[in-house]
């Protein structure tokens, strides 16, 4: 590892695993399977994981598929759900429904309180009824089991329902004394290139965790932060220059200078530590979850580096024994859309119990149709540190299983809006955000600028 | 038990000849509206000309003894059970009386009743009346006693002394031509009576008539015949008679007499009707009496007789294993499912979902599954829930053409005589024959015509097609337009495999099967079918089986006749002749096109024809003879002499009978049109709706009866009146606002009108707001209005700001009704709903309009066309946008010339025969780019092929055929050069075409990768780019990468929403819906998807 500081402050390192071939697609292509096997593995696999619990809870009632439903008897059905909801936005409509006057306008979110769950397996769908299930809390694709009873009408009222819980995890590896603390740093929507980011702070970003910033404190803060992980939507493009016809150098131009622009970043940064890169949603990546790694001929400055890191997303990896996963954000924007919390932070709470960090894919969030797997739930076991990219704002909670899991949930907000930056601790998993701010830039000078460490 | 007894069901033996040829005659409508939809309600169905009305019988087939062994499938009944009706209370003649709504009347002959009728002998016709009582039992009521008639006009020299000679001429006639009839006496009874024809105006009050009475319904038809061509009384010599009302189906005239109208209440007083033990009983229904006609009481539909019985609905779909590359044939292809669903009228949600398969099944959550492993067990399992389930309605999606027959000639094929016993008659079998059905619309069609005593049965199908011009009439298209939603659709190529494989793969087509069986009962909920029907056959008066099975001039003549009834008119039996002169039609004001910028406001004659009848009293009783003029002589203000000249009189003088019915109509609409807006209930709201709207389809078809000249009782010297004062009106209006809306008298504009069709005119009043335009409108309304004969009334309803008028019948325009806000965005004729139309024209044309007429951006709407013809020379636009489809109609050779679609069909046969359209199907298509010179018909392709093959389209094709004409329609009148400027600008010269992956010189084609910049071919060690554009690699990257992106995009959506639609998320999508709008689109996802991933591929080196 280089070190670049004067004071030859060294820089902290951990052992890096990474855990990200589940979400490799390598050679595999769309050749014309469907979705319905990637509902079916996780159905099956979730299973696994429900039935031990189901034991547990309800040792006496009998364990069912849909069919085997019989009127007024008391049982258990595990199925996958589906979100019966009527504000869900249909590509049909674009067919069907008039043009609006006035254009469309796109509602934030699509609940509605009509909306009602159905469960379904591979033998049927029955729709769920009782006031135990709140249609507003879970999304179409998540795995649960439900004890109730089928009624008349082929409803099916609820009385307890089971999700599958915090998958197993490993304990936290406990620091020697001597060791020195060490911080992993996220941040997520640079936005190089944008009309409205400021290059400025970035480039403060870069100073910090490069140690170009501040004083000895600081510094040695710095220091101690032993990876930067980038959790998407690093450049802003112009994505209409796209399309069509070939394009005009002054096009091109602007095609390429976000990008250099971040390379240039991505080069500082790799230069001083390890850098993992995510794609996110705006990124020049494919669409559809698990985004693959961003090419590296898009950064021939920071790829001559061995510590950087361009990853899919989700990102999975480990640091010293502690385990992290995280998304650059679509998973949970999109269950903000088709189902309701206070805090972005509730909604990764509960796809750490559903053991599935995206159930919305395939059906609102766009995915590979994977026919032999489903990369996207939570196993063999529960990360440490669950982070989601592009949140509105810094948010943050440690939620504790049953049998001492621990988790750390982070979301991460836009830095190029927030300035924030968040730095967790691998040995507590104690978190801090790291705001960066440039407004003072006019009346004082550069040295005049101190990060704003909050605990 | 007698074992032959004869029936005759009427809606049954209508369409007898078939053979005749059938030109389109009659038509509820002036002539000139019938091309467009300018009916608000649904549109006027379209006039099928009907053969006539004659009593005929189809042998009842009754089981014999020995041929009734089976009780059905072992167990079923059991479990069918629970389904059965409700228990009926025990009736006693003494104190009870019976009350029920008859849904059906049929009548069969029978040795007289004993017991009712202690003084006839030999065969009778019995009537039996169908329905349903307000517990929910079923009713079976024989009537006996009535007798058919008809009348003849006695000559002068006739009286009651002729009567005898008169009874034993005609019943030697009937002798020689019935002779083996079982009647001891045919003519039964002559009376004579005071009457007076309908025909013409006559001063004579009334005149000598004879009424005959026959034994049998059939004699009349025979007896007319023998009159008509004449006979030889003694002492009067050789005569022919003119025949009165004979033309009348016995169950209609019994209606008529007993003053019962379609689907109405009747009442068996207690003390009349004489119960039914257990072994005289003939049917299968709960309750069955028996009772003399004069005894019943008839329940006019008003008050708490308004309301509906809870009759049962049985909505049911069968599959059909068809072998592979054919179309189920019932000779060969076993039924494999059957999915009923049973509704109780009223009642919101079904009470029975069951499916019956062939083979083991799954269980369906919500349904009861039979599994039977023999075909013959399914078959009679179904007659068994028909029986048990007892429903009074059978409805179904194309259940007449297809369904029902199939059964039957599968029962047939398999020879299980005690199947088709699904009538209420026990025993009794259900009767087909083959009808064709002949019309200038739709063109030849063979049908079969399945008699079920006492069930009404009704295809959603026809009834759609009846009432809505649609541009598919596929189950799928139809419940997206009016459901909103897409159904999955398995080939019938499939459903073979399905039932092949396993209990899940059979449950997977049981949930399709039961989806086909419950969208007809949602599609009858929510076009309220059940109310407007009834409705309709309870404002005409005549039963709910022929509104669907006949036209619309049956229930005029029974209105008319139960009208003459009371004003004791009789009705001739003068049949039209084709070929009588024909007359001038409604008058279309010239249309003075262009892109109006100010208001135009619309005024509209209310129920136009209607309404000249009314005021001028036009009918067939008040209509004077030139001949008779001078013997009349009428008073000059006592008559009035029509534009085209003829004279009616005045209704000082006679009221005419036509002008009464409509009046009455009217009136009873402007009723229920008032009940509904006090009404809060959303059953009684229905039931107004459909009664206002019957009241009006009604009224309408008046004008059209006296017009068609292979009608009842054409009569053209009223429907050429009534065009002849609808051209004056139109004429007259359009003088009117001219002469007074002008500077000259003191208003700020000068109006202008500048179109008028039938019943309305449109005027700029040339004030440049809506408000004024409106004020200015309703000033004219009411300012002309007082210059007609009452009840015409001249309405302002709207405006059109801003309206393009393109030449006369289509314009676009957006509609005010009030001065805040339009209302929406009108379109006639321009509307390219258009079966051969593509999408693209369609889509295109609508965003043209909008831009023009809401964005008021006509620059915008023109760049909009330019980019759409760019899209498509570059090859930019979707496949599915392009796509044709046309009906494959009868095999090839039967086509006189060369038809793209029917070229294909053939071609695709030869490729793959299994899933070939055939006839029936409809045929999608696109058109490729061929060789210099190919017809027209040899480009076509299937579009599948084309996705797969990489096969150009052919863009000029599109552009000048397809494009073009609705295009420049819109833009003529707005922009210059119009054709210039959209069609042939600089936009047009770049064109892109594919390089077709099958075509015999690829195969030879050596590939060589190219630079993704620059194009360059590539050097052997390069994958990307050439050395030239190796700096610009993030940039061509970033393109390349963005192209798979929105792909996957697409593709996400389209795969999950076909998902939603089939409701699993576990199965896989089979559906093959080519009528739906996303199926190439997915298809075509999928391919362009790997390939751009292909591209991608190459950057990870």
């Amino acid at each position: 590892m280089e070190d670049m500081d004067v004071d030859m402050l060294p820089r902290v390192q951990a052992t890096y695993v990474s855990h990200n071939e589940k979400f490799e697609l390598k050679k595999q292509k769309y050749k014309g399977q469907q979705y319905s096997q990637l509902y079916f593995f996780r159905l099956t696999f979730t299973r696994q994981y429900l039935n031990p619990r189901i034991k547990e809870r309800w040792p006496s009632y009998i364990v069912t598929n849909i069919l085997g439903l019989d009127e007024g008897k008391v049982c258990v059905v595990i199925g996958t759900l589906y979100k019966q909801m009527k504000l869900k936005p249909n590509i049909l409509d674009e067919y069907s429904k008039e043009r609006s006057v006035g254009g469309l306008v796109v509602p934030s979110n699509f609940t509605d309180a009509e909306d009602y769950l159905i469960l379904e397996d591979e033998s049927g769908r029955v729709k769920l009824v009782g006031d135990c299930i709140s249609p507003a809390v879970y999304v179409t694709g998540v795995v649960v089991a439900v004890c109730g009873q089928p009624g008349k009408d082929g409803e099916f009222l609820v009385e307890e329902i089971l999700e599958p819980g915090l998958a197993p995890q490993p304990p936290l590896p406990t620091r020697k004394k001597s060791e020195s603390e060490k911080y992993v740093a996220f941040v997520s929507g640079l936005r190089c290139g944008g009309p409205e980011t400021n290059p400025l702070q970035v480039q403060l970003l870069v100073d910090h965790l490069t140690g170009h910033l501040g004083e000895e404190q600081e510094q040695s803060l710095s220091a101690q932060v032993v990876r930067t992980i980038i959790a998407g939507d690093s450049v802003q493009l112009q994505a209409q220059a796209l399309h069509g016809q070939p394009l005009s150098s002054k096009d091109q131009h602007k095609l390429i200078e976000p990008i250099k622009e971040l390379d240039l970043v991505l080069t500082q940064l790799a230069s001083a530590m390890p850098v993992d890169i995510m794609p996110g949603s705006k990124d020049p990546a494919n669409f559809s979850l698990p985004q693959q790694p961003l090419h590296k001929c898009l950064f021939p400055g920071a790829t001559a580096y061995s510590t950087f890191v361009s990853a899919t997303n989700p990102h999975q990896f480990e640091l010293d024994g502690v385990g992290f996963l995280g998304t650059s954000g679509q998973n949970i924007e999109d269950l903000d859309k088709y189902s309701l919390a206070d805090d972005p932070v509730d909604y990764m709470e509960r796809t750490l119990s559903w053991r599935h960090i995206a159930p919305t894919a395939p059906d609102t969030l766009g995915c590979y149709p994977f026919h032999d797997r489903d990369p996207f739930l939570i196993e063999p076991s529960c990360p440490h540190v669950y982070f989601c990219g592009n949140q509105d704002k810094f948010s943050t909670r440690l939620i504790r299983g049953p049998k001492g899991e621990m988790v750390r949930l982070v979301c991460i907000p836009r830095f190029a809006e927030t300035g924030t930056a968040v730095l967790v601790s691998l040995s507590t998993l104690e978190c801090h955000c790291v705001t960066l701010s440039t407004s003072l830039l006019e009346i004082s000078s550069i040295e005049d600028i101190k990060p704003d460490i909050k605990p | 038990m007698d074992s032959k007894r004869f029936a005759s069901k009427q809606s049954g033996d209508a369409k007898v000849d078939s053979k005749r040829p059938v030109n389109k005659q009659y038509n509820p409508l002036p002539p000139s509206k019938r091309l467009q939809a300018t009916f608000d309600g649904p549109p006027p169905p379209e006039m099928d000309e009907e053969d006539f009305d004659e009593d005929v019988f189809l042998e009842e087939i009754l089981l014999r003894d020995e041929e009734v062994q089976d009780s059905g499938v072992e167990g079923i009944q059991t479990r069918l059970a629970k389904w059965r009706r409700p228990i009926p209370k025990r009736y006693h003649n003494a104190y009870d009386s019976i009350v029920f709504q008859q849904l059906e009347i049929d009548y069969i002959i029978e040795e007289s009743n004993k017991d009712l009728l202690p003084d006839n002998r030999g065969p009778a016709a019995v009537l039996r009346i169908f329905g349903v009582t307000e517990e929910g039992n079923s009713v079976c009521c024989h009537v006996h006693g009535f007798q058919p008639y008809f009348y003849i006009m006695a000559l002068d020299n006739m009286g009651p002394d002729d009567i005898p000679k008169l009874r034993q001429t005609l019943e030697n006639r009937m002798r020689e031509t019935s002779k083996n009839s079982k009647a001891p006496v045919c003519v039964t009874d002559i009376k004579m009576v005071q009457k007076r024809s309908i025909m013409y105006y006559q001063t004579q009050k009334s005149r000598n008539f004879f009424q005959i009475f026959v034994a049998l319904p059939t004699m009349v038809a025979a007896c007319r015949g023998i009159l008509e061509k004449g006979i030889n009384i003694d002492g009067i010599g050789q005569r022919c008679f003119l025949t009165y009302e004979s033309n009348v189906l016995f169950a209609l005239r019994f209606m008529i007499d007993c003053g019962i109208v379609g689907g109405n209440w009747i009442e068996l007083p207690a003390k009349t009707w004489h119960d039914r033990i257990d072994k005289r009983r003939f049917s299968y229904c709960q309750i069955e009496a028996d009772i003399l006609y004069s005894k019943l009481i008839s329940h006019p539909p008003v008050g708490r007789y308004s309301k509906m019985a809870p009759f049962r609905i049985l909505s049911f779909d069968i599959e059909c294993a068809g072998r592979k590359g054919h179309f189920p044939e019932p000779q060969h292809d076993p039924v494999i499912q059957i999915a009923n669903l049973l509704t109780v009228q009223g009642e919101a949600k079904p009470m029975v979902r069951n499916v019956m398969t062939l083979k083991s099944c799954s269980p369906i959550v919500g349904a009861d599954v039979m599994s039977f492993d023999s075909e013959k067990d399914v078959l009679l399992a179904w007659r068994d829930l028909v029986r048990e389930v007892d429903p009074d309605v059978i409805i179904g999606y194309n259940i007449c053409k297809f369904d029902l027959p199939y059964l039957i000639e599968r029962a047939a094929a398999l020879k299980l005589t005690e199947f088709p016993i699904l009538g209420r008659i026990q025993r009794s079998r259900v009767r087909m024959r083959d009808a064709s059905f002949n019309s200038r619309q739709y063109g030849q069609r063979d049908s079969k015509e399945v008699t079920i005593e006492g069930r009404v049965q009704f295809d959603l199908l026809q009834a759609v097609q009846r009432d809505y011009k649609l541009s598919s009439y596929s189950l799928n298209s139809v419940s997206a337009h009016f459901l909103g939603e897409q159904k999955e659709d398995v080939h019938h190529s499939i459903i073979s495999d399905l039932q092949n494989g396993n209990p899940e793969t059979r449950r997977r087509l049981a949930v399709y099967c039961l989806k086909d069986a419950y969208l007809p009962q949602r599609l009858l909920d929510k076009l309220m079918y059940v109310y407007n029907y009834v409705e309709m056959a309870r404002v005409t008066g005549v039963p709910i089986s022929f509104l669907l099975a006949r036209g619309q001039s049956i229930k005029v003549l029974s209105q008319l006749l139960r009208k003459s009834r009371q004003r004791n008119l009789l009705v001739p039996n003068m049949k039209g002749q084709s070929g009588q002169d024909t007359f001038e039609g409604a008058t279309v004001l010239e249309a003075k096109a262009g892109f109006y910028e100010k208001p135009i406001a619309t005024l509209d004659f209310a129920s136009l024809y209607p309404s000249i009848m009314m005021a001028y009293n036009l009918c067939y009783c008040t209509l004077v003879r030139a001949e008779d003029m001078k013997e009349l002589q009428l008073a000059p203000d006592t008559y009035a002499k029509t534009p085209s000249g003829e004279i009616f009189v005045k209704p000082s003088q006679e009221k005419g009978i036509l002008p009464e019915i409509l009046e009455e109509l009217l009136a009873a609409r402007k009723v229920a049109k008032e009940d509904l807006k006090k009404a809060t209930d959303p059953l009684e709201k229905a039931v107004l709706d459909g009664r206002q709207l019957a009241l009006k389809v009604s009224a309408n078809s008046v004008y059209g009866f006296t017009g068609a000249t292979i009608g009842q009782l054409p009569c053209l010297e009223i429907s050429s009146s009534v065009t002849s004062y609808g051209r004056e009106m139109i004429e007259h209006t359009k003088r009117l606002v001219q002469e007074r809306f002008n500077i000259s008298n003191g208003y700020q504009y000068e109006a202008e009108v500048v179109y008028g069709d039938t019943d309305s005119v449109m005027v700029q009043f040339g004030a440049p707001t809506v408000e004024e335009s409106m004020n200015l409108g309703r000033e004219a309304a009411d300012y002309i209005s007082k210059t007609f004969t009452k009840p015409i009334k001249l309405e302002f309803e709207k405006v059109y700001y801003p309206y393009l008028l393109i030449s006369k019948k289509r314009y676009a325009g957006l509609l005010w009704t009030k001065p805040e806000k339009h209302d929406k965005m009108d379109t006639k004729g321009i509307e390219t709903v258009r079966r051969d139309n593509c999408l693209l024209v369609k889509n295109l044309v609508t965003e043209c309009l909008h831009k023009i007429l809401i964005d008021r951006d006509i620059p915008g709407a023109v760049q909009f066309v330019k980019n759409t013809i760019s899209d498509l020379l570059m090859n930019r636009v979707d496949l599915s946008l392009l796509v044709i489809t046309k009906g494959l109609t009868k095999v090839e050779g039967d086509y006189a010339v060369k038809a793209a679609h029917v070229e294909l069909a053939e071609r695709m046969r030869k490729r793959d025969s299994a899933t070939a359209p055939g006839v029936g199907d409809r045929v999608p298509y696109v058109i490729i780019k061929a060789a210099k010179g190919a017809k027209a018909y040899e480009k076509s392709e299937d579009p599948i092929y084309v996705l797969e093959n990489n096969i150009p389209i052919d863009p000029h094709y599109y552009l000048e055929n397809q494009l073009s004409k609705p295009l420049l329609r819109i833009f003529d009148p707005i922009i210059k050069n119009a054709s210039r400027e959209l069609l042939h600008g600089a936009h047009t010269r770049a064109v892109s075409i594919s390089t077709p992956s099958n075509s015999g010189l690829m195969k030879f084609a050596k590939k060589r990768l190219s630079c993704f910049g620059c194009r360059a071919t590539l050097s052997e060690g390069d994958q990307t780019l050439c050395s030239h554009c190796k700096g610009r690699e993030p940039e061509l990257y970033q393109k390349t990468v963005s192209s798979v992106r929105e792909l996957e995009q697409l593709f996400n959506s389209l795969w999950t929403q076909c998902q939603r639609c089939q409701g699993s998320l576990h199965q896989d999508v089979l559906c093959t819906s080519r009528d739906c709008p996303i199926f190439y689109r997915r298809k075509k996802a999928q391919k362009d998807l790997s390939e751009a991933e292909v591209q991608l591929e190459r950057w990870e080196f």
